[in-house]
């Protein structure tokens, strides 16, 4: 079945580009994808609905006298729509303007191997298999705790395939999995309406653990009850996982991408070699993690991916590249070029941004704060200023950790501050890692952070 | 079109016994660009085709969507969608029912003055390229701009199981700029977005000039300002902050599906959750607005909505499904964002109704407090703690407006803070943004000045 996906896509993409250069490009570069998605969902208490998501599609860059256009379809079993995109492609370059530091399409490079991106058994999964699974996360939830309602969750089953071919002999056929279960909830008890809280379990191959999201969400929720606003102070901050993702993927992310660095929108501009956080976080970029989410044997654009040291020990050592960026430089790309989809041209994203674990456990992080914090989830954190690291956000669920012991559930924390300064401050990271979106990191903690509540 | 998908439908209602079948099929164009200070990264366009099919099955919903619009394509879809639900109902609780709407048949078309499809690339970069140029030399502290545009133009062909029919006309023209300015060690970013369901035409009026200026001012203007305080303060709100506030603060809770998943309005129909002058609609029928459409995604006409009148509740945003439950009429906010997805209750157009405060009387009384002038995101949470973070802002000390203030954000909790606006103006302005709930809904937010007596300020100065 994989073997016909590669040549069937493979062969797509390099007809493609062959096609650009008969139209008139000088270069050319063809991205073909096809996916299938099968989800049970639960909402509000119930197992209520199930999907399936067909997807396919091609995107196409030509280049003329170095200005590049872009176009894409999803009709790529109709030859004359194929046709019709690389012309409106070329068309799109001949009708836009150059850009002289244009440095062609990246350049043949061997692929690395990479394990654990693709399990057959998820792609054998049927609607029973997956109603079941939904079954046990929607039954431990309900087990848990009575004052909990399980809003909308479910888990999701999907494989997709991809081929990159351009002008200068790259090409390339890749293949992955991935499962995804989560749930989220709610606690209600007594008029008290707790805020949303949310627990997922995410992998490439078939390991879920169903029962413990179900379960986690529910406990989750339940403590988040009987909530007391707590003084606006500065303290000692946790968060995990799931706030640090959305935290680090809106500030740090950005400020690494080579192309804010250039541009003057990264307050990281000309500090490598130079301290940038405490000497107990080093942070890498990592697209050949063994079972990383988006793990794979190379970028949009066709260039390998690899392990790019960012932070070491809290010196600034690098920033991530694609290809034109990198060119720019004199560099090469570290295989940073991800696309959204077939209709988006690539960009700057990180791949596995792996927040490397320290020495304590999560309990025992906690177990050394006098009063803190510790945080599951932020709103606002899309508001974030990408340019200088500057967040406030409001935290929530979060919990007041009092003489090291979790005490209470907290209500309207907002919590301030910049993300830089955040880095500096980090005193401590457990050793229990996990993935959540881009970011793969322990539990963090984090001295003198402003807090706001009444 | 209209062919096809009958055979569609028949063989999930005849063949499958669905109690309920839509098809959703669409052709969508596209044109996109991005400019980074002027470099065009790429002229962006293409087509997609595709289909969305929802059954109803014993109670269960179930979805496919294929990127074809191919009959023998679209029959194996709702059938694994049929098969699909069948065995999810299995685990049912309680059947899913749809409230009644009328049956339809319209054909949409839309009739712009300037037809994107009719305006040449070059001509789409030179706007875009103006946008660039009114930034980029507006002060030599403005570093970078990228402006990303995008024009959509297609149609939706919708059929359901209730005898409904419509061809609708989709156009949107959208553009972002965003730009950073630098001084020393201090970089500040600003951002404004244009939208529009009309034409190409809205470059005439949000012309690049004078949006290019408003980004680059607003960025240059922030270098001086400094992080506020945190805590509790007065803060009196633009139209385009107040537009997010209700958004944010109100808007989501009141989203039926997530007044059911426990939202704190649950049990809040018909009773006082804010202060006498405050009165919120949503509403789709404004012409040429962001969030406007005459049919939403389940063939129930666009309306306007009142949410809260004077201070109660009067009203949510429904879809069939939860109009049932409620035993109320569906209002029109059933929205998907493409083929690729089901539609969900979104919001359109929200705002406060203006009243008659002048500006002026707003300020005064206020010793110390905050003039809110533009927002930069926001998130709701089904508690009612409500976020929105602060672009543009300055202190109010004694009734005037006084230093700027960055990098900020508000919060409070929409029980509390409905009851402390005390103040509605009587400008109006209406505010272009796009809305996230795990697949993006172009909408308006706005309204008149506000001011709030209280709100959580997120400074840590």
């Amino acid at each position: 079945m994989v073997a016909l996906k590669q040549e069937k896509l493979l062969s797509t993409a390099e007809d493609v580009v062959k096609s650009a250069l008969k139209k008139g490009a000088a270069e050319a570069e063809a991205y073909v994808v096809e996916s299938c998605s099968t989800m049970v969902g639960i909402e509000r208490g119930q197992i209520a609905k199930s999907s399936r998501v067909l997807d396919q599609g091609l995107g196409v860059r030509a280049v003329v006298n170095k200005t590049v256009g872009f176009s894409y379809t999803n009709m790529l079993d109709d030859k004359k729509a194929l046709e019709e995109a690389v012309e409106k492609a070329v068309s799109a370059a001949r009708a836009s303007k150059p850009d002289k530091d244009w440095p062609g399409f990246p350049v043949k490079r061997s692929f690395p191997s990479v394990k654990g991106g693709f399990d057959k058994r998820i792609v054998e999964l049927g609607s029973d298999d997956l109603v079941e699974i939904a079954g046990l996360v929607l039954d431990s939830a309900e087990a848990t705790d009575k004052r909990v309602i399980p809003v909308e969750g479910g888990v999701s089953a999907s494989y997709g395939y991809g081929a990159v071919a351009n002008s200068n002999g790259v090409a390339g056929f890749d293949s992955g999995t991935v499962i995804d279960c989560g749930l989220a909830t709610v606690g209600n008890d007594a008029g008290e309406v707790t805020p949303v809280c949310y627990e997922l379990n995410t992998e490439r191959s078939y390991d879920i653990d169903p029962e413990w999201v179900g379960r986690e969400a529910a406990r989750l929720a339940a403590s988040s009850l009987k909530a007391k606003k707590v003084e606006t102070k500065c303290m000692t901050v946790i968060f995990v996982q799931t706030a640090l993702q959305e935290l680090l993927g809106f500030t740090l992310i950005n400020a690494v991408k080579a192309d804010y660095v250039q541009r003057n929108q990264s307050a990281l501009k000309g500090k490598i070699g130079e301290r940038v956080a405490s000497e107990l976080v080093s942070v890498y970029d990592d697209g050949l993690l063994e079972g990383g989410l988006r793990t794979g044997k190379f970028d949009g654009e066709g260039v390998p991916h690899q392990r790019t040291p960012i932070i070491v020990k809290g010196v600034l050592r690098g920033f991530i590249y694609d290809n034109y960026t990198a060119e720019k430089e004199g560099k090469e790309s570290t295989g940073n070029a991800a696309r959204g989809g077939y209709w988006s041209t690539p960009s700057l994203e990180a791949n596995n941004f792996h927040v490397v674990s320290g020495s304590k456990s999560n309990d025992a992080l906690v177990g050394d704060v006098d009063e803190g914090l510790i945080v599951y989830l932020l709103q606002g954190a899309h508001s974030s200023n990408p340019a200088s690291g500057d967040f406030s956000v409001v935290g929530a669920p979060a919990w007041k950790i009092e003489k090291g012991e979790v005490a209470y559930a907290v209500k309207g924390a907002m919590v301030s501050g910049n993300v830089f300064e955040l880095l500096r401050n980090v005193s401590g990271l457990s050793d229990a890692e996990r993935q959540v979106g881009a970011l793969v990191s322990p539990w963090v903690r984090v001295e003198n952070v402003k807090v706001i509540g009444k | 079109m209209k062919d096809v998908l009958s055979k569609v439908l028949d063989v999930a209602s005849g063949k499958f016994g669905a109690e309920y079948v839509e098809a959703r099929a669409q052709r969508l164009f596209r044109t996109m660009l991005t400019l980074k200070e002027g470099r065009v990264e790429a002229a962006r366009q293409g087509t997609e085709n595709g289909t969305a099919l929802r059954v109803l099955v014993k109670g269960t919903w179930g979805f496919a969507s294929v990127g074809s619009l191919d009959s023998k394509v679209l029959v194996e879809a709702v059938s694994d969608a049929c098969k699909m639900a069948e065995a999810a109902s299995s685990r049912l609780k309680t059947p899913i029912k749809l409230a009644e709407t009328k049956s339809i048949e319209d054909k949409v078309t839309v009739k712009p003055r300037k037809d994107p499809l009719k305006v040449s690339i070059e001509d789409k970069i030179d706007t875009n390229m103006s946008l660039n140029r009114a930034i980029m030399s507006f002060d030599s502290h403005v570093k970078s701009c990228t402006i990303d545009y995008l024009d959509l133009t297609g149609t939706s062909y919708f059929m359901n199981s209730d005898g409904s029919y419509i061809e609708q006309g989709k156009l949107y023209v959208w553009a972002r700029a965003v730009a950073t300015a630098v001084e020393g060690d201090v970089l500040t970013f600003s951002r404004e977005e244009i939208g529009s369901t009309l034409g190409y035409e809205v470059f005439d009026v949000q012309t690049p000039e004078s949006v290019g200026k408003m980004v680059a001012e607003r960025a240059v203007g922030q270098l001086k300002a400094k992080m506020p305080k945190g805590g509790t303060f007065p803060a009196v709100l633009t139209p385009n902050f107040v537009g997010v506030f209700v958004h944010e603060a109100f808007g989501h809770l009141a989203e039926a599906d997530l007044t059911l998943s426990g939202s704190v309005l649950g049990d809040k129909l018909g009773k006082k959750v804010g202060s006498d002058v405050v009165t919120f609609y949503d509403d789709g029928t404004v012409k040429g607005a962001f969030g406007s459409y005459k049919y939403d995604d389940e063939g129930v006409p666009a309306q306007k909505t009142l949410l809260v009148k004077n201070g109660v509740v009067a009203g949510l945003m429904h879809n069939r499904e939860t109009a049932q439950k409620f035993g109320a009429k569906p209002t029109g906010n059933a929205r998907a964002e493409d083929f690729h997805v089901e539609p969900i209750i979104r919001m359109r157009n929200t705002f406060i109704e203006p009243r008659d405060h002048s500006l002026e009387e707003m300020f005064e009384g206020i010793k110390f407090g905050y003039y809110l002038k533009s927002f930069r995101g926001g998130q709701a949470n089904l508690d009612g703690t409500f976020q929105v973070g602060v672009q543009e802002a300055y202190e109010i000390v004694n009734g005037e407006v006084g230093k700027p203030v960055r990098n900020a954000s508000i919060s409070g909790n929409t029980l509390e803070t409905l009851l402390k606006v005390d103040a509605v103006g009587e400008d109006f302005e209406l505010w272009p943004g796009r809305c996230g709930k795990g697949q993006t809904a172009f909408t308006c937010d706005g309204g008149a000045h506000t001011r709030v007596k209280e709100v959580l300020v997120g400074g840590s100065a």
